[in-house]
């Protein structure tokens, strides 16, 4: 692969990658074919918008799976995080502080999860789960139920702005994943976050503090749902208690269609971008086709089984292979 | 000359079961030793305490002549100890380069601010490595799970000598490989001889350890029963030390 080249570095990733590009390109003409209104410029921006939040979670998640982890929490926690300092922000509090506040808030509580799962020893699997319902417990405390809506014009520019003609959110999230892919496959944490996935205790035998570069991977997915978060807010200009519910779900599901394996060891945030632009692509069209919501989340769970199978059969040929 | 490793009356008991039992031995720079003896000799207690993976209950390692306390596998790499896992301890999804360097990964600044790797650099000078020991892979992007197992052993090896180690300790290097690919290991282990790199291998195979060994070191029960130069011993005099303790 060459230097410039986003992914891992191993050919069959390359050909997945493109297999992935070819898929998104025909279900966007199938989808054009069946109804013209989803071809609209208007309509591809609404699509890579809505993705936009979904991508800057997912190229989080791709790190937290490569390194063999899961995190439930991240709806729960960007419920927590939006809903409190939007109460704080719109109490007077500066925008800017509130902002750096639901960075520190997430990337706190991201740690907090990494150390239960390092530390403390709990499966990432119940740990996150636990956290999942602990803060979704916090976030319904702490605003009863009320809808905040209302966020000042500075934060509403970065979910509604735009810039040259494109959405603010989808500049962002597409800068992001960038950034993402450059340090998933060219930093020193990188390939440390993929060689505790690939082979935890070689990884403890050549010096890596492998606690520590997973309570990072914990604390950097907090960090992408603070982002996430304040996007989506101020998209929506709006935030509850219940915001984020089932987000787990398409973000994992995203970083699994991307093709990172559910093992651990290898991923590719190119990928992740594909599958996250792929299942918003899903969603907008049965929307626009008056699917009813609850027939998506079926939809949404059939894509996810999918996905998980043919993940599962790749790596399993994989090892045949060797 | 003053021998790269030297221990005095090593010692290390389970419970009341002695493992090793005032183990002295000399394992000079440049040489190859090997470590034979039955199932339960006590061979592999040894190797752990010497690479740093268990502490001995009494007793003194020397390195160049310095007595040092070997507390974790860390210290024993500091000191120019490397060994050899029998599961390599390689990851299987990344590839070459990045195997061998993985721990001590090369940087540069990216964007000119950033460090980031520097996988070219890494790259070439894993190539380098691989030639200097006359190590030929067909592809060092590739990922080493697709790689044979001779050649994931080369690797391994190749990252011990990444970390310019002054001995190598081997359990059963040769294992689980064909016949091809097993003499390229004998090839690289004779080659880090002329390198002046010590080697102390742990193996069954007689054939190899008269092929490659300078002095074969014969344990049993716990006890180093002798220490022969192998030009000058049998197979049937080994055979004979490792059934029945005395030739």
């Amino acid at each position: 692969m060459s230097e410039l080249s986003i992914g891992h570095a191993d050919k069959k990733w390359i050909f997945q990658g493109i297999g992935l590009t070819i898929v998104v390109i025909l279900l966007a003409i199938i989808f054009s074919f069946i109804n013209p209104k989803f071809a609209t410029t208007t309509n591809l921006l609404n699509i890579l918008t809505q993705a936009s939040y979904y991508i800057i979670l997912a190229v989080g998640m791709t790190f937290v799976i490569a390194a063999a982890g899961i995190d439930l929490s991240v709806g729960s926690l960007l419920a927590l995080i939006t809903v409190v300092n939007f109460e704080l922000i719109k109490g007077g509090l500066n925008p800017i502080v509130g902002v750096i506040l639901m960075f520190l808030m997430g990337g706190i509580l991201g740690a907090f999860t990494g150390y239960l799962i390092t530390y403390i020893n709990i499966p990432p699997f119940i740990a996150t789960l636990g956290v999942m319902v602990s803060l979704r417990g916090l976030a319904l405390v702490h605003s009863a139920g009320k809808m905040h809506y209302g966020l000042p014009e500075s934060l509403t520019w970065f979910g509604q702005g735009e810039f040259l003609g494109i959405p603010v959110p989808v500049l962002i999230s597409l800068i992001f994943a960038l950034f993402g892919a450059w340090l998933f496959n060219r930093t020193k944490f990188g390939l440390h976050v993929r060689s505790i996935g690939g082979n935890r205790e070689a990884a403890r035998l050549v010096g890596i503090n492998v606690k520590m570069i997973e309570i990072l991977v914990y604390c950097f997915m907090g960090l992408c749902v603070a982002l996430g978060g304040l996007i989506m807010i101020a998209r929506i200009d709006s935030t509850q208690a219940t915001i984020g519910t089932s987000m787990e779900i398409h973000v994992i599901a995203a970083v699994i269609i991307g093709g990172t394996s559910l093992f651990g060891g290898k991923g590719t945030i190119f990928g992740t971008l594909l599958g996250a632009i792929l299942l918003s692509m899903m969603t907008n069209a049965l929307v626009i086709a008056g699917v009813d919501y609850f027939w998506q989340l079926f939809i949404m769970g059939i894509i996810v089984l999918i996905a998980v199978t043919i993940n599962n059969f790749r790596d399993r040929k994989l090892s045949f292979n060797v | 000359m003053i021998p790269f490793l030297t221990t005095k009356d090593l010692t290390k008991s389970y419970g009341g079961l002695k493992a090793i039992d005032n183990i002295n031995i000399e394992i000079n720079s440049g040489e190859i030793l090997s470590l034979v003896g039955d199932n339960g000799a006590g061979k592999s207690t040894f190797v752990k305490t010497i690479a740093g993976a268990q502490l001995p209950d009494s007793g003194v390692i020397k390195i160049e002549g310095k007595e040092l306390r070997i507390e974790n596998p860390n210290k024993a790499s500091e000191y120019g100890i490397g060994c050899l896992h029998q599961g390599l301890g390689l990851i299987d999804t990344l590839n070459v380069p990045e195997n061998v360097f993985l721990g001590r990964e090369l940087q540069k600044k990216g964007f000119g601010i950033f460090p980031q790797l520097d996988n070219q650099r890494m790259r070439e000078e894993t190539k380098q490595l691989l030639e200097q020991f006359s190590i030929k892979l067909p592809k060092l992007n590739e990922a080493v799970v697709h790689l044979s197992g001779g050649q994931r052993q080369t690797i391994a090896i190749s990252r011990l000598l990444l970390q310019k180690v002054k001995l190598v300790i081997m359990d059963e290097p040769m294992a689980a490989l064909g016949v091809d690919e097993g003499s390229k290991v004998l090839n690289l282990i004779e080659k880090m001889k002329s390198e002046n790199i010590g080697v102390l291998i742990i193996s069954h195979n007689l054939e190899h350890v008269f092929r490659l060994s300078d002095r074969i070191a014969v344990m049993k029960n716990g006890k180093l029963l002798s220490v022969l130069d192998s030009k000058k011993t049998t197979r049937e005099e080994i055979v004979k030390l490792i059934t029945f303790g005395t030739s």
